[in-house]
């Protein structure tokens, strides 16, 4: 899938009120890691922690 | 029994032991302590029944130093205090605020928070709270705490047909005490100011004052001026060590499930650090309290993050497709180191109507709190990913060192420090019992005497300290 720019990606969400634009990308290689839902909260991961662009997320997050 | 004016109040002939000044959460409390003990007290007021604005002006001042609210905005100055605007926020010091931080000076009360446990029930009727429900950890890190939204009780709507009807308690409004005087020993009298005139001296046998957290310092500076050294005979830390809990728009987080966390009837939840994370990083206390972002902004916020990480991104879509409460806005409220170069002087240049000098505060955040607003989000942050309750954007004035914003919180109005308590009496004003160092009779009350400020609102705790206070008076009177 061709990759989004972060202007494009901005208006898609201001105008779309569903997020159908990020659901039709193609499931992501691992999608455990990156699915908190899937995980039960309170888990502690073995992740390393980064912290990118202000964003404190573990580097499975990059994927 | 309630006066309207110092003039009314002479006419009915009360022969009071103990004399307060100001009738705000601190005042009244002491008050009907004393005269639930038989004591009879005098509360003097400076202000009437209502808010007016040549009350106010009494509390002009000016800042120096960092951007802070216009100090006769940032409190009341009529019966009740600023018990008249506050919001309810509740929670009494947390037991490790009372400790020393090894890594900041000048840390640590000379009681403990037990010595003021036995009196939260009393607290809790006062406020009308329900029990506070202990922290619950949610890593090494990161504690859920509880602040109680309490019904913001107004102390002298709610008090005052009880002081009204009390043989005990005399409130005397539109009295004004401009200064104590004092011989070293003891307090010999208070001037008084009333109906736009000099009003004579009052005296009794204790004096408490009680007139906040800024004005504490300043009648006490101005009465040790007047009196030589009297009224305040060790004065080296006197106004010094004034606190406040800054606060600022820290960043956002995405939450896997908002309802994981219990929250408030405002949809409000609370964070600290717990002891060790503040040892091991060398910061101070804060408080992360998470506001529900609006709709618009989760989009915004879903945007950014997709540039960096599109993955979490997409599963944040989804999370926002099914319910709409899934990202926060993350306040961060910090306690401050304290240092005696935050401090409360007299003005050189300009008095109130009654020829006081009025307040200027020097006030400025220091490199340890920047450090702390700093790593208390990564701390948190950290907590969210490891344990995947969320994810946390911290905000990029923080991140790159940039200034305070001047259009957000800015503080709390909470005035603290200024007469601290302690041992030390180059580095405090009174002692465990708010006994003024060297003076046999006087008191004082309010946050004014706080060592440190933790990370929660002071009101609680001042009712507390007052309630210990009043316990602490009878029973000196009694002897
Ligand atoms: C907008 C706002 C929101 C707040 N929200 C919260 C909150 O959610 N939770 C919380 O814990 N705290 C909150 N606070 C702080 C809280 O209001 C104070 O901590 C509390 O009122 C302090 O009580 P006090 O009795 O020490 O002083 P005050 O309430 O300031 O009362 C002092 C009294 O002394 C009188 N006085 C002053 N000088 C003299 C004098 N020389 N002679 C005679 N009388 C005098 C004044 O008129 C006043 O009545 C808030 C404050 C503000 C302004």
């Amino acid at each position: 899938m061709k990759k989004m720019s972060r202007r494009a990606i901005v208006q898609a969400l201001l105008a779309l009120p569903a997020m159908s634009l990020l659901r039709s990308r193609p499931a992501v290689a691992n999608s455990d890691e990156i699915a908190p839902d899937e995980i039960a909260p309170g888990a502690i991961a073995r992740d390393e922690i980064i912290e990118v662009n202000g964003w404190i997320l573990r580097r499975s997050d990059l994927a | 029994m309630i006066f309207d004016s110092h003039e009314a109040y002479k006419q009915a002939g009360f022969k009071p032991k103990v004399c307060i000044l100001g009738s705000g959460p601190a005042g009244t409390t002491i008050a009907r302590k004393l005269g639930a003990a038989g004591i009879p007290v005098v509360v003097l007021e400076a202000g009437s029944r209502e808010f007016s604005d040549q009350s106010q002006d009494f509390y002009r001042g000016t800042t120096v130093g960092d951007f802070y609210f216009d100090l006769d905005v940032t409190r009341l100055r009529f019966m009740g205090g600023s018990s008249n605007h506050w919001a309810g926020w509740c929670r009494v010091l947390d037991k490790q605020d009372f400790e020393p931080k090894a890594w900041a000076p000048d840390t640590g009360w000379p009681i403990s928070r037990a010595d003021i446990e036995p009196y939260l029930g009393e607290v809790h009727d006062i406020l009308e709270l329900p029990a506070f429900r202990p922290d619950v950890p949610i890593s090494d890190d990161i504690r859920w705490v509880q602040l109680i939204k309490s019904p913001a009780v107004r102390f002298a709507e709610k008090f005052a047909d009880e002081l009204d009807r009390s043989r005990t308690i005399a409130v005397v409004l539109n009295t004004y005490a401009t200064e104590l005087a004092g011989d070293g020993k003891r307090v010999t009298g208070a001037r008084l100011w009333s109906s736009g005139q000099d009003a004579g001296t009052f005296t009794a046998d204790y004096f408490v004052t009680c007139t906040g957290g800024l004005e504490n310092s300043r009648l006490l500076l101005w009465s040790n001026r007047r009196s030589n050294g009297g009224v305040v005979p060790n004065a080296a830390a006197l106004g010094r060590y004034w606190m406040e809990h800054p606060t600022f728009e820290g960043g956002n987080a995405i939450l896997a499930n908002y309802g994981e966390f219990e929250v408030d009837a405002s949809n409000e939840a609370f964070f600290s650090p717990t002891p060790a994370a503040m040892e091991r990083l060398q910061i101070m206390n804060f408080g992360i309290r998470l506001i529900e972002t609006p709709y618009p902004n989760v989009k915004r916020l879903i945007a950014d993050l997709a540039c960096t990480a599109p993955s979490m991104a997409e599963w944040m879509s989804d999370q926002l497709e099914q319910r709409l409460r899934c990202a926060a806005q993350l306040y961060v409220a910090w306690e401050q180191a304290p240092l005696a170069s935050n401090h409360i002087e007299l003005s050189k240049t300009d008095v109130d109507h009654a020829g006081v000098p009025r307040i200027e505060l020097h006030w400025k955040k220091s490199p340890l709190e920047r450090r702390t607003l700093l790593e208390g989000l990564r701390l948190f942050g950290t907590t969210l990913a490891q344990t995947n309750l969320g994810r946390v954007r911290i905000a990029d004035w923080i991140g790159n060192g940039g200034d305070y914003p001047t259009n957000e919180e800015t503080a709390g109005h909470h005035h603290m420090g200024g007469t601290r308590m302690g041992t030390d009496v180059s580095k405090s004003v009174v002692d465990a019992n708010c006994k003024v160092h060297g003076m046999d009779n006087l008191y004082i009350g309010g946050s004014s005497v706080f060592c440190t400020s933790g990370q929660c609102n002071p009101t609680t705790t001042i009712t507390a300290l007052a309630c210990r206070l009043g316990d602490h008076l009878s029973k000196v009177i009694a002897v």
